[in-house]
């Protein structure tokens, strides 16, 4: 009789988890999650159950890495891996490489839910936080990628409708596994820039996992912590982030966000030639007021005069004359100040002005000097003619 | 909107519109002697100039922001050509 064979525990471990890594394919597991916990490792440890059984599981940190969140305890879920022996123990498990909650997306939606359940709570949701965009940027901040089509489209828009606008561009990674974090610090850097009115941050369409960046806490915290407004251009349409939640204004795309930020430049020529024409009525009624008042005076002055001069015209004769000519002398004096202002008016230049050979002196600071008072013996200034300006200096005193 | 890197510079087009409405506001008003209306006047004619030169601008200008957060480096950005 020959002697039995021993194994040694070491081998037969090795026997049985190859039997079961070669002999059980990559499978699909349903089942309901316990005792979920992470390491320090970054690895995830976890139970699958039903009503009967217990399933031994692991998710290495790389997979458990693109997990939204962990699920929570009592979820139903889908495992995919593969089934192995940890030798160690003696235990086989399966090791899973995708976890999904049992409706597609519901480990996003999950995650999703619980971060603007803590927004919320904290008001950052509220409509009175969101802050209005200036009207007309300076200079507009975007937070996307470079490579990215978002960029491309933003620039289209802004080119079209306002290209004297000044883009500051941060490039990001808008996807994968720390893109959140990377979102956020370029968040960071151009609002504490000082240099930007206005910030876009976005990028074109995905997947919900490729969008899952926009829907991450330190974006949301970025977002709210910034010094100027922000605009979420986040996907598509029908794509709802975090972040589109704590913007200030939320648009369905890139393109969308930048017409947002950017006002039309026709629009504006527009408004600037009405403005104008609202000024110059404005001051034309000023001015035809004037004239009225002046028309008035004059008629109730000439009244009073003729009233008290009737009685002893003999010996007031001569004052009233005298009198009728300095009201004449005086309206005269006004119409001219009037007719001054009404041709500055009609011209609306300075420059016409000069160009007919007037010169306009200035202090060093541009204001206009009038009078003889304001040049002082040895003040400089300068005579601004209609090609430019020459430098002056006042001699002799005035 | 003010902001130290900025003070220096010609007033933007958000101030100058802004201005600009007032302005055309107090003119309306017309509780203004002549040479304030006039000054006012003269001053609108400025802003107006000044937002219609801003228009005028044609090429986008376009940047990146490099470095970090507290040591941050503006440079004109190369666009690929579309």
């Amino acid at each position: 009789m020959t002697e039995p064979r021993v194994w040694s525990v070491t081998q037969v471990n090795r026997a049985v988890r190859s039997l079961l890594e070669d002999t059980i394919e990559s499978l699909w597991i349903s089942g309901e999650v316990a005792n979920w916990t992470r390491a320090r490792s970054g690895h995830c440890y976890f139970t699958l159950k039903d009503e009967q059984a217990q399933l031994r599981c692991v998710m290495f940190k790389t997979e458990a890495a693109t997990l939204p969140a962990d699920p929570e305890g009592g979820t139903t879920v889908r495992a995919f891996g593969g089934l192995t022996l940890y030798e160690a123990r003696g235990e086989y498990q399966l090791v899973v490489r995708r976890l999904e909650a049992e409706d597609a997306e519901g480990l996003w939606r999950q995650a999703f839910e619980r971060l603007r359940a803590t927004l919320e709570a904290e008001g950052l949701l509220a409509s009175e936080r969101k802050r209005a965009l200036p009207r007309f940027p300076e200079t507009l901040g975007v937070v996307t990628s470079l490579a990215g089509a978002a960029l491309a489209d933003i620039l289209t828009v802004v080119r079209r409708r306002a290209p004297w606008t000044r883009v500051i561009v941060r490039d990001t990674r808008v996807q994968g596994e720390g893109a959140g974090d990377e979102v956020a610090e370029a968040i960071r850097a151009l609002g504490a820039s000082g240099l930007v009115d206005v910030l876009i941050v976005g990028r074109g369409g995905g997947s919900l996992e490729d969008l899952w960046a926009f829907n991450e806490e330190a974006v949301a915290r970025a977002i709210v912590a910034c010094p100027v407004p922000v605009i979420s251009a986040v996907g598509h349409e029908v794509d709802v982030t975090i972040s589109d939640l704590v913007a200030d204004v939320r648009a369905p795309t890139p393109s969308a966000g930048a017409e947002t930020a950017v006002k039309d430049g026709d629009g504006l020529s527009d408004v600037l030639g009405i403005t104008r024409s609202r000024m110059s009525g404005a001051l034309r009624a000023i001015v035809f007021r004037r004239r009225e008042v002046l028309g008035v005076r004059r008629s109730q002055l000439r009244r009073s005069g003729v009233g008290l001069v009737q009685p002893r015209r003999e010996l007031l004769g001569r004052a009233g004359d005298r009198m009728e000519s300095a009201i004449r002398g005086l309206a005269t004096l006004k119409r001219a100040r009037l007719s001054e202002v009404t041709a500055k008016m009609d011209v609306l230049s300075p420059l016409a002005t000069l160009r007919r050979g007037y010169a306009l002196p200035q202090d060093v600071n541009g204001r206009i000097l009038r009078t003889v008072d304001a040049f002082e013996e040895g003040d400089r200034f300068s005579l601004r003619v209609s090609d430019g300006s020459v430098p002056c200096e006042v001699r002799g005193g005035p | 909107m003010t902001k130290k890197t900025k003070s220096d510079s010609a007033p933007s087009l958000e101030d100058r519109l802004k201005r600009l409405e007032e302005i055309v506001r107090s003119l309306e008003a017309a509780d203004l002697d002549m040479e304030g209306a006039l000054t006012l006047f003269e001053e609108g004619v400025e802003h107006v100039r000044g937002a219609e030169a801003t228009l005028r601008v044609a090429e986008l200008k376009v940047e990146e922001l490099l470095g970090p957060e507290e040591d941050p480096v503006v440079r004109p950005l190369e666009e690929d050509p579309e």
